[in-house]
């Protein structure tokens, strides 16, 4: 009887009743062949694996994480409630110590949602790694967590979400923003003030395949996690970097995708991406599944495979080596924060971060101008203010003290609460407390 | 005239049920022992017993449980397979090698069922002649993805054994192809399961000459013989021979099959058989028995042979008592028999003696071994009787919930299930076995449910086995971009339009298992055959719709063809 090494919990929820439209490529149909695949390797039935229910996530495990205008049922529909779900279960069996991983193979994707939403973007409304994240951090307590993203595409939405938290190390691996959606994701964009080098972006070319991804983990991932040393290390397993994909242009196979696995082992991975449901999808799910449980994965192979499928241009491996060589210098040395008009990252006003930003959501046609403003403090992570008007909804206001405030940014997030409500002005308020636990929603 | 026959770990039952009034009567019912090397003895023994009050022209059918498969298997007493398997790339297949004579084999079909990698003859071919040489007569031939597209099984089977006609062939006696197990997705459980169709085929196959030819001699020549399976239903003999492992583990299915003909299930419920050394424990839904999800285990091998939910637990009538600490447990072992029938160590039976809720054998020698074992532990006897019957009832209730919760926790794929989903909350408790009279308060004071012991639960098993309906299942791939729709354990194959839809897939279905039946003598009540399960997706290619992926289960569900009168 097979045996894992590594005990293995895996959420599969292929939501086979939903899509966004039906000939889009997040439909149905996207997880059918990996059941069919994993049922037929009879993964389920390796001792130490197990298949699992997803939860599913409460307004409030949302909320946690996001300002939804103009409320959270409104923004995200059941199948992101188990979704997201999926992933808090996930968590559940790493921290209850039930299982030593767990792998959330859900549906729909969330990288791509960001701190405020007004709706989908890139496929994504709610962000399932964070409603995991802050779920575990509000049942278990503080932790320093690293979350590495291997979508092809830049995980934005965690980017925006965790900008000011040092405590959250966010990388992402993706093709370069210069020839895919969402067209940022530069290894400029380090983080707020108090989080520099906390947020790293790593653009690499169109063609990079298994060696360029691997030497990037090896040289760049690894010893910034070391030196990270994180409590828990969450993987945003997005699929979209095969070498069939049809909407980005990389060339990993599901034997990169298994030794990228193995080498970051994850606590806990996301299903994030991936388009090849036929092609790739049950042959990269079957082998994360695979590197996850400690088990010999050197007999997967895609039916399209061949080494020159995979073979990567020379300018590539050098390009990739030159980066690799520069990058680390970004999180152990990152240039301070610069504060000035022409940097674009913000300013610093009366003892207040601000930064304005535009934000397209390509799939619902919504345009979205906000004001995020965060309260400089020694003594806390400091309160978070954002002003957001879309095509959606007019001008509403988000208020978040955050785990760990200070007292000042506690009174001051309060005081903040109160006088907009009595000034008037905004449409929708929505007010947490992550301290003391409470949520108000204000205006529907 | 029906006959039913379970044959146990140590008794044989029989039962003849005849018809009155719309509902079965027990005609003459008889126990024997078991003789392990001699079941054939054992089963005849029982049916000239029962013969004795019954006229053997008036019987029309026998249904036969019998653990001859499962003692082969744990007894070893098998044959040498010769297993070919073309798995692809994936998990290494060595990990499932369930023998010695195994070939895995070059050869690659993905999950839509198309070949990536051919077979190679001559590699093939060697293999063949390898388990000639040493003797081999009967052969598994699984492909991964199988099911989707047969065609390394069909060649590996062409080539061990290269004659037309399926029944004789110089070079091979029995050769199992995997899809001809079923749909269900999971090749190492294919694998496993054909390599044990192979292992038994031939003692099981001699058992069953053997029956029909005392059959005849006993003057039943005439009758319809059906063999029951773990699911809680029967496959007439005739197909039992080709499938002989779905004979195994029969025995806990037919006890549930007896509730169901003795009491009127409608509700949610659980079903306690207390037997001498354990407890089985089965959960029905909506008046139901649930079946395994996937398959059971032989020894240490998942199997794809499907079988009702049942939980064995040590606890039985002759489980003996012990005093750990301060805590009187009961079970999980049975150290001989309970001491008001000669036995020393004082058992669960003993304990119910002394409590009052049963009077079981000689009374007076369970009271003394329970004020023995007792005065040991400083214990009074009444305190150790009364504790030993809560520890009893309260471990069957735990276990019980347990096995609810399991099965409420199994997963769903889709948002309706997940949030409409149906829970199983059982609502009565179903008693049967040796001590189920006297453990009737105990378990109902835990449970706090009605709990109900059926009259004639003693020959319960055989009467499940008489009246236990032929049970079948099928599931159907249909993929229009490829025009085929394809049945994997008919073999069945046929070339479909692009128009073919979820409707026709639901029809063809179950015109198919209809059919197949027909062929087996077995006609249908309209509303037996049922879908189980029916989804139709859509396949995209480059945004615009390339066809749709349809798959189909239908099944005839377990049940009884006539139920029990109110006795």
């Amino acid at each position: 009887m097979l045996k894992a090494d590594n005990s293995l919990g895996i959420i599969f929820f292929p939501a086979f009743d939903w899509a966004i439209s039906p000939t889009h490529p997040e439909r149905e149909e996207r997880l059918l062949y990996t059941q069919d695949q994993l049922r037929e390797e009879g993964l389920f039935d390796v001792e130490g694996i197990d298949e699992y229910k997803p939860l599913v996530a409460g307004v409030d495990d949302v909320e946690r994480v996001h300002f939804c205008f103009p409320e959270v049922s409104s923004v995200a529909t059941r199948s992101h409630m188990v979704s997201a779900g999926g992933a808090m279960r996930a968590a559940d069996l790493v921290l209850s110590g039930e299982k030593e991983r767990a792998f959330a193979m859900v549906r729909p994707p969330g990288h791509h949602a960001m701190k405020v939403v007004h709706g989908s973007r890139g496929f994504c409304n709610i962000n399932i790694e964070a409603v995991m994240l802050e779920y575990i951090r509000e049942k278990y307590g503080p932790k320093r967590v690293a979350i590495v993203d291997t979508d092809c595409h830049h995980g934005d939405g965690t980017q925006d979400v965790y900008w000011h938290d040092p405590d959250t190390l966010f990388i992402s691996v993706h093709q370069d923003g210069r020839t895919l959606y969402p067209g940022t994701g530069f290894p400029n964009e380090l983080g707020g003030p108090q989080a520099r080098g906390r947020n790293l972006n790593i653009p690499l070319p169109p063609g990079t395949s298994d060696d360029g991804f691997l030497e990037v983990m090896e040289q760049v991932v690894m010893p910034i996690l070391d030196d990270f040393n994180p409590d828990l290390i969450i993987n945003s397993a997005g699929q979209d970097n095969h070498f069939t994909d049809p909407i980005t242009n990389m060339n990993l196979s599901a034997q990169g995708y298994a030794r990228m696995n193995a080498m970051l082992k994850p606590d806990i991975a996301v299903l994030e991406g991936g388009y090849a449901i036929q092609g790739a999808l049950p042959y990269v799910n079957l082998g994360i599944c695979m590197a996850m449980a400690g088990m010999d994965f050197s007999g997967i192979r895609e039916p399209d495979f061949t080494p020159d499928a995979v073979r990567q241009d020379p300018r590539i491996v050098k390009y990739i080596s030159e980066m690799c060589a520069s990058f680390p210098e970004l999180y152990f040395n990152p240039p301070p924060f610069d504060g000035s008009e022409k940097s674009r990252d913000g300013v610093i006003s009366g003892g207040w971060f601000v930064r304005h930003k535009d934000i397209y959501y390509d799939v619902d046609g919504i345009t979205e101008a906000q004001t995020e403003m965060v309260r400089q403090c020694n003594d806390c992570r400091g309160l978070l203010k954002i002003e957001t008007r879309s095509t959606n909804n007019p001008l509403c206001l988000g208020v978040e003290i955050p785990q760990g405030a200070c007292d000042t940014c506690r009174d001051e997030g309060y005081r903040l609460l109160e006088e907009s409500q009595l000034k008037g002005g905004y449409r929708y308020i929505q007010f947490v407390n992550r301290r003391d636990n409470e949520h108000v929603r204000h205006g529907f | 005239m029906l006959l039913g026959i379970d044959v146990g770990g140590t008794h044989t039952d029989a039962v003849a049920l005849a018809e009155r009034g719309g509902c079965m009567e027990t005609a003459a019912s008889c126990k024997v022992p078991t003789d392990h090397d001699d079941l054939l003895g054992s089963v005849t023994a029982a049916l000239r017993k029962v013969l004795e009050d019954v006229d053997p022209a008036t019987v029309t059918r026998l249904n036969l449980s019998t653990t001859l498969s499962t003692n082969a298997i744990v007894e070893g007493k098998v044959e040498d397979v010769g297993v070919f398997v073309s798995a692809g790339p994936g998990i290494d297949p060595h990990h499932f090698m369930p023998c010695r004579h195994f070939f895995a084999l070059d050869g690659y079909v993905d999950h839509r069922g198309n070949e990536i990698r051919a077979l190679r003859p001559n590699q093939v071919e060697k293999a063949v002649n390898e388990c000639r040489e040493h003797g081999i007569r009967v052969f598994a031939a699984v492909g991964k993805f199988s099911t989707r597209h047969p065609r390394h099984e069909k060649l590996m089977r062409r080539a061990i054994c290269a004659c037309k006609d399926e029944n004789a062939c110089d070079l091979a006696d029995f050769v199992t192809m995997g899809h001809e197990l079923g749909g269900t997705l999971n090749f190492p459980r294919r694998v496993a399961t054909a390599y044990f169709n192979c292992a038994v085929w031939r003692v099981y196959n001699d058992f069953a000459a053997a029956v029909e030819r005392s059959l005849a001699d006993i003057g039943l020549g005439h009758v319809h013989v059906n063999v029951l399976k773990a699911d809680g239903g029967t496959m007439p003999l005739e197909q039992s021979k080709l499938m002989p492992v779905q004979s195994i583990f029969s025995g806990p299915a037919a006890s549930v099959m007896g509730i169901v003909a003795l009491c009127d299930i409608v509700h949610d419920s659980v079903i306690l058989d207390i037997g001498g050394t354990t407890t089985d424990i089965a959960v029905f839904a909506a008046g139901a028995p649930l079946v395994e999800r996937e398959g059971i285990d032989i020894g240490s091998h998942p199997t794809l042979v499907r079988a009702l939910k049942v939980r064995s637990i040590g606890m039985g009538g002759d489980s003996a008592i012990s005093v750990l600490g301060d805590e009187v447990r009961v079970g999980p072992n049975r150290l001989g028999p309970s001491a008001c029938n000669g036995g020393e160590r004082p058992t669960l039976t003993d304990a119910l003696n002394m409590v009052g809720e049963s009077s079981l054998g000689d009374v007076e020698a369970s009271r003394r071994a329970m004020e023995a074992y007792g005065d040991a532990h400083s214990i009074p006897a009444e305190t150790l009787a009364e504790r030993a019957v809560e520890y009893a009832s309260r471990t069957i209730h735990e276990q019980t919930r347990k096995l609810v919760e399991e099965i409420n926790a199994k997963p769903v794929y889709t948002i309706h299930e997940l949030l409409e989903g149906k829970q199983v909350v059982p609502r009565k408790v179903y008693l049967m076995g040796g001590p189920a009279e006297s453990m009737r308060m105990p378990l109902f004071s835990r449970f706090k449910l009605s709990v109900e012991v059926p009259s004639d639960y003693s020959v319960a098993n055989a009467i499940g086995a008489a009246l236990t309906r032929t049970t079948w299942d099928l599931e159907l791939f249909a993929d229009t971009e490829r025009n085929v729709m394809f049945i994997p354990s008919l073999s069945y194959r046929e070339n479909i339009p692009s128009s073919y839809t979820l409707e026709d897939a639901k029809r063809d279905a179950l015109n198919q298992l209809t059919m197949h039946l027909d062929n087996m003598g077995v006609s249908l009540d309209k509303g037996e055959a049922q879908i189980t399960h029916a989804s139709s997706f859509n396949m995209v290619k480059d945004f615009t719709m390339a066809g749709r992926n349809i798959r189909v289960q239908c099944q005839v569900r377990p049940g009884v063809t006539r139920k029990m009168g109110s006795v």
